[in-house]
């Protein structure tokens, strides 16, 4: 232990007379938009798209419809099993979903300012699905769209989980001379599906 | 080298000059785009800078608090007094977990301890698994930019370094197969691998965890397919409270890329089922810069880059020019803070413009800080011979007003007359790559004089 306490006792001795903290005003920010519209906007400038869904059922036939004739499919919404090609109780290691095509997600917030949906390992069963998968796809309802990241953090504020993630937008990358390429180490496409 | 002789070699070739300077404008272009759109930018801004004062003032109780957090959540916590200490806790778990092969995701902690020759060394393969990380670890490079480590390599250039390393076929340089075929390449490696290895955005006193920003995913196919994480960050990348990410988050994408945030902000709490997570805290210099009141506030700083996009002097001169792991306005606050000698000249690769100062997410003072160090640098380190003298004859000129309108005469005859091999000779380095004006036949005190006579007159 001889580092920390060395570090902690040099930080203690260095850093400044008490500065207080200050407190986050949300109506600072407010543009009062449509959240929606907003919503949609984000998503589609991030490389992503929104579309509408009645039930689960119409969900599962216009994904299939989008992107047809794939293999690998998992999906954790309920009535799925006809789409669903793999079972995951029966994956050992994450290694394994390599050839994972097309992932359906649950969500329960988005935020409106940079479309983007937020997960965790309670409606993500392995934490590696949303990143290996070719194609993934969300599902969330209107109304758990959140204008800012402040609001959605204070929807977070009671939950705990081991890992959550917010992805706005395919994977993507501009490291070869600063053109935007969709598609660098995870998914190939995202699409939001929203309910009523 | 100093600073001016690198950024000479750079200058060479005027048309990648011109192509880099117009590449990072675009991107801060793309910064202005996306900020302007925010309302309350300022503010958020000034919550940013607030809160990471606050925490700096309080940084030793929020590591703890971190730290005991981290621990109930099941992660294993490391301390490092400097890069040697973090590079030998690194090794020791990869050799505790008999790991070989490593994917690390883009941090420039990791750069700054020199990690990967540390472990290569021992036989052990480490792979930087962000496109731009590894498109200069294939050339054997150090990143150039801390978000786009590849800014000075253009596309004919990675076309080869992938034929020569991956085994491409010729392609004209079209990104889009480039990109495709990385991923292959790098999705093997994420399968193979016995350990991942993450940078640190943000680590949460409140809640023990740490938020990772990528746009590829490539922390995340990392860390959740191999068996180890390790996680290394900064003393100062510590927030208090959860509900901070949402003024980071905000601030760190709109800044770095124009983007209103990244892909992927992955939060990382505990260990998955049956893996394991490691942090390690290093401070290698950070609590020395903390005691410098003049220079703490450079420990803001949330590596988004934007400074060195908005710099007229780091656009034109390249990030290696600056022979540092953080190059650009912020690096040459804190590197002069590690080796004064060494990073001597970075505080003067700039115009003082304040541009970095104005686009800074947590507004840090950045060109007065720069002006600062001068003051320092010229007193404590040994100036060269032409700077010194012609500095000290200016001083005793600017001193005597009589001696000064004489010089002043002399001056300006001399740019009239002379023949310019004359003017732009050895010793003045203004002449190297531009003309100096026409001396004006009145100085501003016979101008003045006069106006003032004629209006008398009237």
């Amino acid at each position: 232990m001889g580092s920390r306490d060395n570090i902690l006792a040099r930080i203690k001795a260095n850093k400044p007379d008490a500065i207080g903290l200050p407190q986050i005003d949300d109506t600072l920010f407010d543009d009062e938009y449509d959240l929606i519209k907003e919503f949609t906007k984000k998503v589609e400038v991030v490389g992503g798209n929104v579309l509408e869904a009645q039930s689960n059922q119409d969900i599962l036939k216009q994904i299939t419809t989008l992107i047809p004739n794939t293999v690998v499919n998992f999906s954790t919404l309920s009535d799925s099993l006809d789409f669903n090609t793999i079972n995951l109780e029966a994956i050992k290691n994450p290694q394994e979903l390599e050839d994972l095509d097309i992932l359906i997600l649950e969500s329960d917030l988005g935020v409106a300012e940079n479309g983007a949906v937020w997960v965790t390992d309670k409606n993500l069963p392995i934490r590696v699905l949303p990143f290996i998968t070719k194609h993934l796809v969300f599902v969330i309802s209107k109304e758990n769209i959140v204008p800012y990241m402040h609001q959605a953090y204070n929807k977070l504020s009671e939950s705990s989980s081991g890992f959550g993630v917010f992805i706005s937008g395919p994977s993507k990358t501009a490291d070869i001379e600063q053109s935007l390429v969709i598609g660098a180490h995870g998914a190939l496409s995202l699409t939001i599906f929203l309910k009523n | 080298m100093s600073h001016s002789k690198l950024a000479s070699i750079f200058n060479k070739d005027e048309k990648r000059v011109d192509w880099h300077d117009k590449a990072l404008w675009f991107v801060r272009h793309k910064r202005d785009l996306s900020v302007h759109q925010v309302k309350g930018w300022e503010e958020l801004r000034n919550l940013g800078h607030g809160i990471k004062a606050h925490m700096l003032s309080n940084l030793d109780s929020y590591l703890i608090e971190f730290e005991e957090n981290a621990i109930k959540n099941g992660v294993e916590v490391h301390w490092a007094a400097n890069g040697e200490e973090h590079n030998q806790i690194v090794h020791k778990i990869l050799k505790e977990n008999n790991a070989k092969k490593v994917v690390k995701s883009k941090s420039m902690l990791t750069e700054e301890c020199h990690l990967n020759p540390f472990l290569e060394a021992d036989g052990i393969e480490v792979i930087d698994t962000d496109l731009g990380e590894r498109i200069v670890q294939l050339a054997k490079e150090p990143p150039s930019h801390i978000v786009l480590p590849a800014i000075h390599k253009n596309k004919h250039e990675v076309d080869e370094l992938f034929q020569e390393h991956l085994g491409t076929k010729p392609c004209d340089g079209d990104p889009q197969y480039l990109t495709r075929e990385a991923r292959k390449h790098l999705r093997e490696k994420f399968i193979e691998a016995d350990a991942a290895i993450t940078g640190v955005n943000f680590a949460i006193a409140e809640t023990g965890g740490f938020v990772v920003c990528t746009n590829e995913g490539n922390a995340d196919m990392g860390a959740h397919l191999a068996p180890v994480h390790i996680a290394c960050m900064g003393v100062e990348k510590i927030i208090p409270k959860q509900e901070h990410l949402g003024v980071f988050l905000r601030l760190l994408a709109r800044s770095a890329t124009g983007q209103p945030i990244t892909t992927y902000s992955s939060h990382f709490n505990k260990p998955r089922k049956g893996a394991k997570m490691h942090i390690v805290i290093v401070d290698n210099g950070r609590s020395e810069q903390l005691s410098r009141p003049d220079f703490r506030a450079s420990l803001h700083c949330i590596r988004c880059g934007a400074c060195m996009n908005t710099c007229p002097i780091y656009r034109r001169s390249g990030g290696h020019s600056y022979d540092a792991t953080i190059p650009g306005p912020i690096g040459s606050i804190l590197s002069p803070g590690k080796d004064l000698t060494k990073h001597s000249s970075l505080p003067f690769a700039s115009t003082l413009c304040g541009s970095c100062s104005d686009v800074c997410p947590v507004k840090i003072d950045i060109h007065s800080q720069l002006y600062k160090w001068r003051q320092i640098i010229t007193k404590e380190t040994p100036q060269p011979f032409i700077k010194k003298k012609s500095m000290e004859i200016m001083g005793k000129i600017f001193a005597k007003p009589a001696q000064f309108e004489k010089v002043g005469k002399i001056a300006r005859w001399s740019l009239r007359n002379l023949p310019k091999s004359m003017i732009n000779s050895k010793p003045n380095a203004w002449g190297k790559a531009r003309d100096l004006p026409t001396g004006p036949k009145q100085s501003f005190d016979e101008w003045y004089n006069e106006r003032e006579n004629n209006k008398k007159k009237d």
